[in-house]
């Protein structure tokens, strides 16, 4: 057992959080997470050249071969600084969608092109959030609702029933019959409804049948757990440093020992949702079966990381209150990413039945 | 990373499944009380099977008897004996013991002692806490004055656990008066019986003896009974505090699983399974007990790799308990109107195991530094923040 990552993985996360530091710095986040388009193209186009929308792609569709666990190390990074853009439905869940399917022409196509950072994919897989159909003449009806990035994807990979079954389907956004629709939210991400209304779909739009989607929002899953914990890291970071340098009645707070208490169960928290991550991630990148842990990493994680972001709001008092501010922007991330992919209450119930509860 | 085990280790787990096959619980009087932190009841006999198997003493080097297996090898023995809800009570003391008679012990404690720890009959009560020196430890007064070649212990111990059923005590003494508040301490190792020694039982809200008292009146022990330099007991102390608090709850996560499968049995049998409440705090206590065994493993790399620890074992400790409350109260809540009953009623459900370990479990977030004490611990020496300013 060791829970160090390898040297390469380190070497990952060290070069992550310097170009992060310098690419995504805090005011940077704040600018694209007020601006209306909430995309930074330039950031996303300078992370494409290091490989990164291309880690789970293999080399000869253009990709930079990572495994699933090292994607899961650079979204951490990518939480922790608060880096905005689809990251995890184009590079990690449509990625994964892709690969798993056995439309080869689609693979090649689009895989390269979303490696280089030139395309987005969105996707709409969620059965609570859709009601989309293909009927007998191949029309695509129906809407879905909390799709991301929906105004700069190219594509959407979508799941809609067909016949009796579930069928994953890739559509061109600017097909006709398809309109989006902003949904306003409280957190930087930008979410949208997608209205499809007999949308034509043809047999090359077609991935075949839902086998794909399970192992997809599993990687969906991980990386957005990934990403809370990486936020919910820096939320600690944070809390502790304004805790040893904001002073009032003539001592530091982080003298006290109510504060010190918050603050040991914010490490408390981040360090037991990594934990449940890493083990999570390690098993499915080494094929081992996972579905049971990767749905207690995420439940975990969906609680124990929004205590920390909403905790440290105590602690920073009023200043955390403030737009200009970053903790409510990782906090806001948080729950977001709590929400995708699978919320608590599901993977509790996954949970449940791997406990052998009937 | 990686967080599978060694083909070794996992062959050792079969080995030790194996040995439980062979050795139905049922065979090994118990002597005194579980207190529901794992390790299950305190039988000499079952310490005695596992010395059989050279168990106890598989970590310690050639020279004194072991076999120098590496340390996962405990972690290993440990899963499994808790996992199958086995009594070895006092194992963990006997190897932290063992590890500081190796490490600075005497001659004479080698000679004497290590044997009997190996042979599973030697077994300790920690001498540390008094009336008046709980999470203040340092309060302490017990003294230990040299007379020629023998110490003389005077002084009042409390809250020892198996005290009265161990065979020796580590008694944590003054032994001179120093300016820095941490010098002056020293540890001794005293055979119980010694003459001066009076050990009375407490008994505590179970109904049950776990703790004991102890009263040192004029207690004579030889000058190489002490455990490391004299004056330096009190970092000796704290080195056994940080691995109390890991090796004194690892077997908590392994323990807490075999409580929660018997829960999800119960809930099945009943049909409480099917309320969507009960299901998903049973499954979210599932995902608190496993991110617990990796708080642990995660501590025992750093302990292998002799990593510094700064704050990972107190967090562990400190969520070990909590989380052993929480499954505890849920037992009770899952329960209804059987959670009361106790072991040996009529109608009693999972062998009124619930109502027990939700007692002792009150006990978990004291013992060992309590939570809040260790909370601190985490702030300071983990996160750097402020220390409290200290009366002098």
């Amino acid at each position: 057992m060791d829970f160090r990552p390898s040297p390469a993985q380190q070497l990952l996360v060290a070069t992550a959080r310097d170009f992060l530091k310098k690419h995504c710095p805090p005011e940077r986040v704040q600018r694209v997470a007020l601006d209306a388009r909430g995309v930074d193209d330039a950031l996303w186009q300078r992370m494409a050249e290091l490989g990164w929308q291309g880690l789970l792609v293999p080399a000869e569709l253009g990709g930079s071969e990572g495994s699933l666990l090292d994607v899961i190390l650079l979204v951490e990074e990518m939480g922790r600084a608060g880096a905005p853009g689809p990251f995890v439905p184009s590079a990690v869940v449509a990625t994964s969608v892709l690969l798993a399917c056995d439309n080869a022409d689609q693979k090649k196509r689009l895989l390269p092109a979303m490696a280089a950072g030139e395309r987005i994919v969105g996707v709409a897989l969620a059965d609570e959030a859709s009601s989309l159909e293909v009927d007998a003449r191949g029309r695509l009806t129906g809407r879905a609702l909390f799709v991301e990035a929906a105004h700069v994807a190219d594509a959407l990979v979508v799941a809609a029933r067909a016949g009796g079954e579930t069928q994953l389907l890739l559509v061109p956004t600017d097909r006709r019959g398809i309109a989006r629709w902003p949904l306003e939210v409280i957190g930087p991400e930008k979410l949208f409804e997608v209205a499809f209304d007999g949308a034509a779909v043809s047999a090359e739009d077609r991935l075949g049948s839902s086998a794909g989607r399970r192992g997809a929002l599993q990687a969906g899953a991980l990386a957005r757990t990934a990403e809370m914990v990486g936020a919910a890291q820096r939320v600690l970071e944070l809390a502790v440093e304004y805790a040893k340098t904001r002073v009032q009645g003539g001592r530091p707070i982080g003298g006290h020992q109510a504060i010190q208490h918050a603050c040991a169960d914010l490490v408390r928290d981040v360090d037991a949702s990594r934990g449940l991550l890493y083990a999570a991630a390690w098993r499915t990148s080494e094929g081992v079966p996972a579905v049971a842990d990767v749905a207690m990493a995420k439940a975990y994680a969906s609680e124990a990381c929004l205590t920390v972001a909403r905790r440290a709001h105590q602690i920073f008092g009023a200043i955390g209150y403030c737009e200009e501010h970053p903790l409510h922007l990782l906090h806001k991330r948080i729950h977001a990413a709590s929400l995708d992919c699978g919320d608590a209450a599901l993977h509790l119930e996954e949970v449940a039945q791997a406990i052998g509860l009937r | 990373m990686e967080f599978g085990f060694s083909p070794a280790e996992t062959a050792f787990a079969e080995e030790v499944r194996g040995f439980l096959r062979e050795q139905p619980l049922e065979r090994f009087p118990v002597d005194g009380m579980d207190a529901g932190y794992g390790s299950g009841a305190h039988s000499r006999a079952f310490m005695k099977a596992l010395a059989e198997r050279g168990w106890i003493s598989m970590c310690w080097p050639v020279a004194y008897g072991g076999q120098e297996r590496p340390m996962f090898f405990k972690l290993v023995l440990f899963e499994e004996l808790a996992l199958a809800g086995a009594p070895f009570g006092p194992l963990a003391g006997s190897w932290q013991t063992a590890d500081a008679i190796i490490e600075y012990g005497s001659e004479r404690l080698r000679r004497e002692v290590l044997p009997a720890v190996a042979r599973g009959e030697a077994t300790f009560w920690q001498g540390y806490s008094e009336p008046d020196a709980g999470s203040d430890l340092l309060a302490l007064k017990t003294e230990a004055r040299r007379d020629g070649d023998q110490y003389v212990i005077r002084g009042h111990k409390i809250w020892s656990s198996h005290a009265g059923i161990a065979t020796h005590g580590l008694v944590f003494t003054r032994t001179s008066r120093e300016a820095r508040r941490s010098r002056g301490f020293s540890m001794f190792v005293v055979p119980n019986g010694t003459p001066g020694m009076d050990i009375r039982p407490i008994r505590s809200l179970t109904g049950g003896v776990y703790h004991y008292e102890v009263f040192l009146d004029d207690v004579r022990v030889p000058a190489d009974l002490r455990l490391g330099p004299e004056g330096e007991g009190f970092q000796a102390l704290l080195n056994g505090l940080d691995s109390d608090r890991f090796w004194g709850r690892f077997y908590k996560a392994p323990a807490l699983e075999r409580v929660l499968r018997r829960l999800v049995e119960h809930a099945n049998t009943t049909g409480a399974s099917r309320d969507p409440a009960l299901r998903r705090r049973l499954a979210a206590m599932a995902a608190e007990i496993a991110a617990l065994r990796l708080l642990f493993y995660r501590a025992a790399c750093l302990l292998r790799d002799g990593a510094p620890i700064s704050y990972e074992t107190a967090v562990a400790k400190v969520y070990a308990d909590e989380t052993g409350q929480k499954l505890a109260r849920l037992g009770m809540d899952l329960l209804g109107p059987w959670a009361p009953l106790r072991a040996g009623s009529r109608e009693v459900r999972l062998d009124g195991e619930i109502s027990h370990a939700y007692l002792t479990s009150l006990g978990h977030t004291i013992a060992g530094g309590t939570a809040e004490v260790l909370r601190t611990t985490v702030a300071v020496r983990g996160l750097g923040l402020p220390a409290e300013p200290r009366k002098a």
